[in-house]
């Protein structure tokens, strides 16, 4: 599983993982950075279903423009919208930075 | 979408932002939910997924989602049986007179 630094790219994996996911279905597939480390924390896709949700994996605080999650955004261009995603749902991103 | 739950940026219409009284059964809905954490019988994940999994998840209020996800819970780990939950249902609606 890869990890992440502050200021990193990355983007948000476009994944159909059905049960209990704590990553919102407008962020899949969206590219934001790093902003900061939250911790390690067990995994809540396992604990909502009895298991032990070990190893703890890396939470982190994710910065998207809000221009980039919605395609009819009409508000100011360096509107910020942060969330808390884990390690495993995140993937490096190499593209074109906005 | 993952589910009923997950509904953020879809077109949601007003939002209802009345308050009301805490009633009773809804204190007591959250202290039976924190005993059943503090005793290691039911995680906040585990409830947060029952929720997710209520058919009727959009007729319920916030309090009545976690009382049916809370009875789904101890059914599937087997602390009490949906025939003892409704029995004592019955039994309390005969005893204060409600339907």
């Amino acid at each position: 599983m890869t990890t992440f630094e502050p200021g990193d790219r990355v983007r948000v994996r476009p994944s159909d993982k059905t049960g209990h996911v704590r990553t919102p279905d407008y962020l899949k597939g969206k590219t934001g950075w790093i902003e900061s480390v939250r911790g390690e924390f067990r995994n809540p896709e396992d604990l909502a279903y009895g298991l032990s949700g070990r190893p703890e994996r890396p939470l982190y605080k994710v910065g998207f423009r809000q221009a980039d999650l919605w395609g009819d955004y009409e508000g100011p261009a360096d509107d910020y919208l942060y969330a808390d995603v884990y390690a495993h749902w995140l993937e490096r991103y190499e593209g074109e930075t906005v | 979408m993952t589910g009923v739950h997950d509904l953020g940026g879809s077109p949601g219409g007003p939002i209802d932002m009345s308050q009301h009284e805490v009633e009773d059964w809804e204190r007591l809905a959250d202290a039976v939910n924190a005993a059943l954490g503090g005793k290691g019988l039911q995680t906040t994940d585990e409830l947060r997924r029952a929720i997710e999994s209520l058919e009727n998840y959009k007729e319920l209020g916030y309090y009545e989602r976690w009382t049916a996800a809370t009875e789904l819970l101890l059914i599937e780990k087997g602390i009490l049986t949906r025939e003892e939950i409704d029995e004592r249902s019955a039994d309390l609606r005969r005893r204060w007179g409600v339907a």
